[in-house]
This record gives structure tokens, sequence and C-alpha cells, in this order.
């Protein structure tokens, strides 16, 4: 997890399978521990971990974009450009929220083939769906990581954090009802929970229909947070200006 | 004599570096703590504090591997970054004795997380440790943090000679945890996993700690975790001349 | 028995392009190396950058394995005795990397001490003394990360020398530290000499070579084009003169139509705020003012002056020649 925010001079050879490897074994993990345990299915973990492990590149990727910008001293360049903000930082989120999704889908995939998961064959169409969304909230979440990372000096530290908040938070791993009142009410508002639990309820056999209120909700969130991190970012611009911090190393 | 001095001293030296790292510290100490929570969680249900207790240790030595796998890459990519690498392999002095003290003391590191580990066990989900024999629980931490830092020792070898292998150091994180049986009996994993088990030492070094809270025999288990720290240290040092070499012919010590 | 030794150095790097279809290039960055460096001798190895300077030095201090080719360290070989030759080297290259930013000056130099095998008891003594000859005392125990370009290249130097080695490498020192800090660091690596070491220097700064150096080999390309003292040097040009034409907004075509005229040797441009300089090398005997400002027609002039030909100029031919 720690240097990730390097990562882009790495060759895509051996960024590819560390990005691929670490959600299944991330569900290996979990599932045993819950085997050990005794608590839920399989399933239950496969969904949740794979889901999860999507904020790794939207969380990091996003942040690496500005603060990698930031580090090549561009940052600045491109702020003073007369382009317009939102189309800019929209087309860069993208191909980041097209990243988490390929990663959580094969940890889906990876994760349930070998624990013999079954998947009702009308279901795939909108789990592909949900998973996208899910990843489309991360990113926005990634958004305000971003923007906090033009403060903070020390990103990687943030977003592993975030990382570990989602672990805990969203159900992954521990089923919301068993969370204490206040826990759940923070499940709520962040990315994943729906998202996972729509997943769940897919697999489950449950109908498209029923499930698009979480559906909504998810991608709801990730409006949110984008627009609440694209804001930051925007603010920070000023601030940056005021005190010469943008192309801080 | 010399060998000890240079040992110590780049120990030393490290720990200084990591202490003075945020970054190394906050996320050493806080990272762990996620996973261990969600352990918590999932061994709660039931009555039995046992179960509880065995994750709390397990959780609490997960730290230990997390500081080593991720720093020791990380370390030795930044070494290139910053061309120290290119210094000390300049050196006279083996580089076996440079490359050894840092990974045990990224280890070292690793008694913070634990720390923390089975501290927020104690505070936010009462689990109490007990502990069966003192005296072997205190020496059975050392001998894992050694042992565990000769493994990255192993580990850091494979990253001089490879300039991108740091992304595949992080990618070991989740699967030692999972096979050293951390948080999981490997009675649970098909049999064909066991020799892999049996080849970390991470496994001896959990197994050292539990039987000396639980009850049980730690002492074969430390020797064992320090037997296999040896064997990782010999196969670095032979690998490392041929790593070493390799470097300097296709040019991969410094960045350019 | 000269104390350092290149005998035909070659060194080629292989590097890969392309993300789906790899794609190996090979650069050679040296070619065919040869000199030798007599005991107590100031050897500069003088070049633009990537003429192959650091590369050559890395091969002679046992960080680079040559493609071919082979160097010796006092008799030793550099490949098959590489312990031995570390021992006795000292190695100090410029900028602000290759020491511990988190640690202190004293920290970074009691660890590579200690690398170094530097007796124990003595250390402290051997520390002292070279923080007070680079003149870092008193700052020592503040973290490296706050210190300036010529405190860092001081720290280097202090590091280098730490085991007192009678061979020193230095790679381009002075770069990027302001003038009166190179200028004592010139000092110092003079004294080095001075006090009966051999020194290998590596520099693009042709004035820090001609001040500093016993002798010169000019490389370019990978290869060396001349050897010899300063004045050697110097002497390989002495013939001939160098025209200096001063311009406005000059055009690339009326460049190379100079560049082109009979007797002309070299042709350099230089940017001089708001006007050029053109900087015309002659063979010998030839009067070419008139023949070059009739080349430069439509183009405004300002002064045109004529003179000997000094080393930079000895370097620039050298170099362009390559």
């Amino acid at each position: 997890m720690s240097y990730r925010a390097l990562f882009g001079w790495l060759s895509p050879w051996v960024f590819i399978p560390s990005l691929l490897v670490a959600p299944v074994f991330q569900i290996l993990l979990f599932v045993y521990i819950g085997r050990s345990a005794q608590l839920e299915s399989d399933e239950f973990y496969v969904i949740g971990n794979a889901i999860q492990y999507a904020a790794i590149p939207c969380l990091f990727a996003m942040t690496h974009l500005i603060a990698g910008e930031r580090f090549q001293q561009t940052l600045g360049y491109i702020l003073i450009t007369p382009a317009k903000r939102l189309p800019l930082f929209l087309g860069r989120a993208l191909p980041v929220v097209a990243n988490g999704f390929f990663v959580a889908a094969f940890a889906l995939v990876v994760g349930g083939t070998i624990v013999g998961m079954e998947v009702p064959a009308g279901a795939w169409a909108p789990i592909a769906l949900v998973t996208a969304v899910s990843a489309f909230s991360c990113t926005g979440l990634g958004f305000v990581n971003a923007g906090l990372g033009l403060v903070v000096r020390e990103t990687a530290v943030l977003s592993n954090i975030i990382f570990g908040l989602l672990l805990v938070f969203t159900g992954a791993n521990v089923p919301i009802d068993d969370l204490p009142g206040w826990m759940q009410a923070v499940s709520e508002v962040i990315p994943f929970t729906h998202g996972i639990e729509a997943v769940r309820q897919l697999v489950d056999g449950v109908p498209l229909a029923d499930v698009w209120g979480l559906i909504g909700t998810e991608a709801l969130i990730g409006v949110v947070y984008g627009a609440a991190g694209y804001a930051l970012i925007r603010a920070m611009e000023v601030v940056g200006r005021r005190h010469a911090t943008l192309d801080r190393a | 004599m010399r060998t000890l001095r240079l040992l110590g001293l780049g120990w030393l030296l490290q720990m200084k570096m990591l202490w003075r790292s945020t970054f190394n510290t906050l996320l050493g100490v806080i990272y762990p703590l996620f996973f261990a929570t969600v352990a918590f969680f999932m061994f709660q249900a039931g009555d039995d504090p046992k179960p509880l207790l065995y994750a709390s240790l397990g959780a609490a030595v997960m730290g230990i591997w997390g500081t080593t796998s991720t720093a020791a890459g990380a370390s030795l990519a930044q070494q290139r970054w910053h061309g120290t690498l290119e210094l000390l392999v300049a050196a006279p002095a083996s580089f076996a004795l440079i490359l050894l003290p840092t990974t045990i003391a990224m280890a070292s590191i690793g008694i913070y997380s634990m720390a923390s580990t089975l501290l927020w066990g104690w505070l936010v989900f009462g689990i109490e440790l007990t502990i069966d024999s003192p005296l072997a629980f205190v020496l059975a931490i050392p001998a894992t943090v050694v042992s565990i830092g000769a493994l990255g020792f192993l580990l850091a070898v494979a990253f001089v000679r490879f300039r991108q292998a740091w992304a595949l150091g992080n990618m070991l994180e989740y699967p030692v945890w999972l096979v050293s049986g951390f948080l999981v009996p490997l009675a649970l994993f098909p049999g064909w996993v066991r020799p892999i088990s049996w080849v970390l030492a991470p496994t001896w070094g959990i197994n050292a700690i539990r039987d000396a809270a639980l009850g049980g025999s730690a002492w074969p288990d430390i020797a064992v975790a320090l037997a296999l720290g040896a064997g990782y240290v010999g196969i670095g040092i032979l690998l490392l001349n041929r790593a070493l070499y390799a470097a300097r012919s296709k040019a991969t010590l410094a960045l350019s | 028995m000269n104390v350092v030794e290149a005998i035909d150095l070659r060194r080629t790097y292989k590097t890969t392009t392309g993300t789906i279809r790899r794609r190996s290039l090979e650069v050679e960055a040296v070619r065919g190396v040869s000199f030798e460096i007599a005991e107590g001798e100031l050897f500069g190895l003088l070049g633009p950058n990537g003429a192959g300077k650091t590369t050559t030095i890395k091969m002679l201090i046992t960080l680079l394995i040559p493609t071919s080719g082979s160097a010796r360290v006092l008799g030793h070989d550099v490949v098959d005795d590489a312990r031995w030759v570390r021992k006795h080297i000292g190695y100090v290259f410029g900028g602000d990397r290759g020491l511990y930013e988190r640690l202190s000056a004293l920290d970074n130099l009691r660890y590579f001490a200690e690398l170094y095998a530097v007796e124990p008891r003595g250390q402290r003594a051997r520390i002292d003394e070279l923080l007070e000859l680079v003149g870092l005392k008193g700052r020592e125990k503040e973290r490296v990360e706050g210190y300036s370009r010529g405190m860092r290249q001081r720290l280097h130097i202090a590091r280098g020398l730490l085991h007192d080695p009678p061979v020193v490498f230095l790679d381009e020192p002075t770069i990027g530290v302001d003038p009166v800090g190179a200028r004592e660091l010139r000092a110092t690596i003079a004294s080095l000499t001075a006090a009966g070491k051999t020194v290998l220097l590596t520099t693009h700064y042709m004035f820090e070579a001609d001040a500093l150096c016993d002798r010169i080999a000019v490389i370019a390309n990978g290869e060396i084009v001349a050897q010899g003292t300063p004045g050697q040097l110097k002497a390989g040009v002495a013939d001939g003169s160098v025209v200096e034409v001063e311009l406005f907004g000059v055009e690339e075509d009326s460049v190379e139509r100079v560049r082109a005229l009979d007797g002309v040797r070299t042709v350099t441009l230089e940017d001089r705020e708001q006007k050029q300089l053109l900087i015309v090398q002659t063979a010998p005997g030839l009067e070419l003012t008139h023949a070059i400002l009739s080349q430069l027609n439509g183009t405004s002039i300002g002064r045109v002056s004529s003179r000997e030909p000094t080393l930079e100029d000895a370097y620039v031919q050298l170099v362009t020649a390559a």
C-alpha cells in the first residue's frame, strides 16, 4: 500500500499483476477468517472485498493524478490554463472509474470461481452495473481525498486510512446490523455500502427492480462526494495560489 | 566485532530514519488496526474469549510483516532515488551486512503496531491479554521480529536486482498474512498449502507468541523461526553477490 | 606504476521502449576509452553532458561492469578485485542526492566511516578533522534535509575522504553550486593532490579543468577526442583565429551558410539576452571576416571582432568534431 503515489513510472507488466493479485488474496484472507469464525457464507466475503478493493485504484489513482501533477510541478501550469475545470477533472476521472470497475469485476469473477459462487444468469449485467456505480461513487470520494491531498503532505497515509475505514464501515466483512448504531450511521453515507448490499442481493436472486433504490443511493453518494471534492480542489487552488503551496513537492 | 558494530549501527540509523518518517510510523501503527477491528467484529460473535485473544495476537503480528514487506521494497526504491544505493554498493563492506540491519529495523518498527493492536483490542473490545509464560512471550517477540526481518532481507535481495520489484513486494503482504495463519488455523487450508506455511518464519513466530500467551510450548517454535531466519540470510547472501553483479552489468543500481 | 589505468573501456546500455511491443535499443555510452593517471596527478575528464563521463567513472569505481575492456586501480582490476579497489578509493559526486536526508551529517559520516572500516577509536577524531576541512564544523548535528547544495557537496567530500583513500574520484563536484562555494570547493580539491592523493575529476566546465588539472582528456560521444595538458590542448588550436559577430535575430540558414564556408572549422551561436553571438573558428592564415559577414546579409549586425583561440574554443572544436 505504501508507495503507490509513485506508481506512475511503473511498468504496466508489474503494475497490473500487483493490482489484480492483491484483491484476490484479500478475498481469500477474509473468506478463510470467515470460515474460522463461522459467520457468513463465502460469497458474503467475496462480494464485500471485491467491491471494497476498487478503493485502491479509485482513491490512489485520483490522488496520484493531482498529487502527481504537483510532484512534477505541472499542477500550477494546468490550473492557470483557461480550460474549463469541470470537464478537465471529469475527463481525468473516467479512466479511474473504469480502472476501479475492472479491478472489482476481476476480483469478483476470480474470487467467485474459487469459492464456487453461484450467480443467476440474468444477474451478471446488473452486477456489472452496480460495480460500475460503486467505482464511480468511490472515485467521488477520491476527489475529496485528492483535494485533501493538496493540503496534506503525506497523501498516501490519508488514502490508506480511508481504505481502512472503507474496509470496516461498508459491511464488506461485517454485516451492517452487527455494527453499533453510530457506525451504521456512517455506513449509510459512504461509498460501497449500498453497492455491496445490492450485489449480495442480486447474487441471491433478487430482481434488479428491487435494488434500484440501493443503486440510486450509491450513485448519489458518488455525486455528492464528487461535488464536494471538486469544490475542495478549487478552494485549495485559491489557497495554494495565495500561499504558494501548489508546487510543494 | 566489526560485523556486530556494522549491524548495530545500521539498525540504529535505520530506526532513526523510520521513526522520523510520519508516513512509516503513523501508517505502521494505524493501518493494522483496521484489519484487527474487522477480525475482532468477526470473532466477537461467540462467548468464548479465546478466539478473540487468538485474533488479537494474530492481528498484532500482522503489523510486523506489513511494515517489513512494504518498507523493504519502498526503502530500496527510495535509496535508488536518493542515490544512496550506489554509494552503499561502492563501499567495501559486505552488502549483506548493510542490508540485513535495515530490514530487521523495519520489522522492529512492527513492534509499535503490535503494541497498538493489543492496546486497541483491550480498550475497544475488552480483550484481556493473559500471558501463560511471560519469559517465552518476551523472547518470542524478538525472535519473530528477527526472523521476519530475515525474510525481508531475502525479498530485498530481489529488489536490488530488479528495479520494479518493490511493487511485487507490496503484493506479498496479504499472501503471507493468509498463509502464515495469523488469523486462520492452518488446519482450514488444503493440504498443499501446509508446506508453504511451514517454510515461512512468520508462521512459527505467531505460533510461538500464541503458545506463550495461551499455554503451550513456545520454545520449539522459537527455534524453528530462528533457524528459518538463518536459512533466509544464508540464501540471501548467496544470491546477493549474483544480484549485485547483475545489477552492475545491467546498470540498475541507479535510476538512469 | 600508473595509479589508474583505463584500457579500451566500453559500455553499452540496453533499453527497452514501448509497452505492448517491446523494442530494445542499444546505446553505446562509452566507446573505447583509454587513459592513464600517474601518482599525485589531478586528471580531468572534460566533456559535455551525455558524453560518457559519469559512465566511465562508474566503471572505474566498480559500480558498472564494462561491456568490454578493462581498468585497473593501483594495479588491481576493477571487476575481479572490486572489494580491494573499493577500500582504496573515494567517490564524490555532485548534486543533491547521495545522503540520508533524515539523518544528521554526523550520523551520515558515522555510518560511512563504519562501512569503510575506519578504526573505531579514531572515527570521532577523523570525522571532526574532516568537518573542519570542509567547513561544516558546528552544523554536523543538523539533518541533511536542511542543507544547501554547497553544504551537501562539502559533506560529500568529507564522506569520500573518511578512510583517507590514496585515489579520489570526483564526478562533477561543483555542479549547481554558487560561485563562491564552488571556488572554495575547488581550493579543497586542489589541496588533495597537494596532500599526495591522485584525483580524477569529471566536469563540463572548461575553466575548471583548465585551472585545476595537470592533464585533461576531452571526451565527447563516448570517445576521447584529445588528451594532454591544458597548454597542449590550447596549442592544438593556437593556429587559426576566432571571429565573433554580434547579431540581432539571425536565421538558421544564415548560420548554416557560414558553416559551409571554406576554412570555417566550427560555428557556435550563443544567446546573450537580446542579441546573439556568433563564434566562428577559422583555419590559420585565412581572413574570413568579410566572407562571413556577406553570408549574414540582411541580419542586423553589432560588434565584430577577431581574437586568439582560448581553451574554451579548443574544447568546442574538439567536441563538435566528434
